[in-house]
């Protein structure tokens, strides 16, 4: 037997050999928690809350984010009619809410995907769907089509509130405005579920990359270790 | 005691601040209840103990946004 095929057996050890796994311990009864790989639980979390945990095997919390974090995030969607969560950059309306929003995950996606839409060439949303479109500024330039479906489809919004430039059309309005208008309370309302809900899925990313919390008080390890008598 | 209670000035006033905000109130519970849960859920792992957290957590979030809730709404009617 020569060096090479020590080597050889060596590494057929460490192929047989499980991987190493990443554990946490549970503040409850002490148990480990088989956190899998958690970079992945991580971003499984942030992608749709609660899919981490049922990546690791823990389905009750997993049902239990994902029940919490999605449905928070749909009620706020549809208290602020639909026009809550949108992605916008530009000076004098950055909406800093979205940043909360994102963490929610793929379910906040399509606003980053329509601001890019409606600010490149084609100047309209994808497939001219206002699902998640920002609000037209005064000035802003948009595509002939994503002009007549708003004159058309919006009841704030009719023919006379664009400019012809073609082979463009030019809004002369805010339609943020008209959203506040007719909306009132309830886009601050919508706003505010939909951002508790992504700002809480921070902490369901955490919980699926580290485990849990809680850590077990003096109390609790005194319980555990000390026998109990038998009835 | 609804009598006795309307002749103390604050009282009309609270209440009518209080109910004006209502919709603030009655759609600010389903937040308090979720924040509770998720700090539960992040905190334990046993489904017993997430109830008995988030029920924990649930009058404290609530006890102190209340209290801060009054305190703004009697400051409002001061000044």
């Amino acid at each position: 037997m020569g060096q090479g095929s020590d080597t050889r057996l060596a590494l057929a050890r460490d192929k047989q050999a499980p991987s190493p796994r990443v554990v946490a311990v549970s503040p409850d009864d002490g148990s480990a928690i088989d956190l899998k790989n958690p970079a992945i639980a991580a971003v499984l979390a942030w992608a749709v809350p609660g899919l981490g945990h049922l990546y690791q095997g823990r389905v009750f919390k997993g049902r239990l984010f994902m029940g919490a974090i999605l449905g928070t995030f749909l009620a706020g969607m549809w208290l602020g009619g639909g026009k809550v969560v949108y992605a916008s950059w530009k000076p004098g309306d950055t909406r800093w809410a979205f940043v909360c929003q994102a963490g929610a995950g793929l379910v906040a996606l399509p606003a980053i995907v329509q601001s890019l839409q409606i600010r490149g060439v084609s100047k309209q949303p994808l497939f001219g769907s206002t699902f998640m479109a920002p609000p037209l500024t005064a000035g802003q330039y948009v595509s002939r089509g994503y002009a007549d479906r708003l004159a058309a489809s919006d009841p704030d919004i009719d023919a006379e509130d664009f400019f012809d430039r073609p082979p463009l059309k030019q809004f002369r309005g805010e339609q943020v405005s008209h959203w506040h208008r007719r909306l009132g309370r309830w886009f601050d309302i919508g706003t505010l579920y939909t951002m508790l809900a992504g700002m809480l899925n921070v902490l369901v990313i955490y919980d699926a990359w580290a485990g849990p919390l809680g850590t077990p008080t003096d109390a609790d390890r005194k319980a555990r270790t000390t026998p109990q008598p038998k009835t | 005691m609804i009598p006795l209670l309307s002749t103390i000035p604050v009282f009309p006033v609270l209440v009518a601040a209080l109910v004006d905000s209502v919709p603030g109130i009655f759609f600010g519970l389903p937040l308090v209840a979720l924040a509770s849960l998720v700090f539960a859920a992040t905190h334990h792992e046993d489904p017993a103990e997430i109830r008995f957290a988030t029920v924990h957590w649930a009058v404290w979030l609530g006890g102190i946004l209340g209290l801060v809730l009054a305190a703004v709404l009697l400051l409002g009617w001061f000044a």
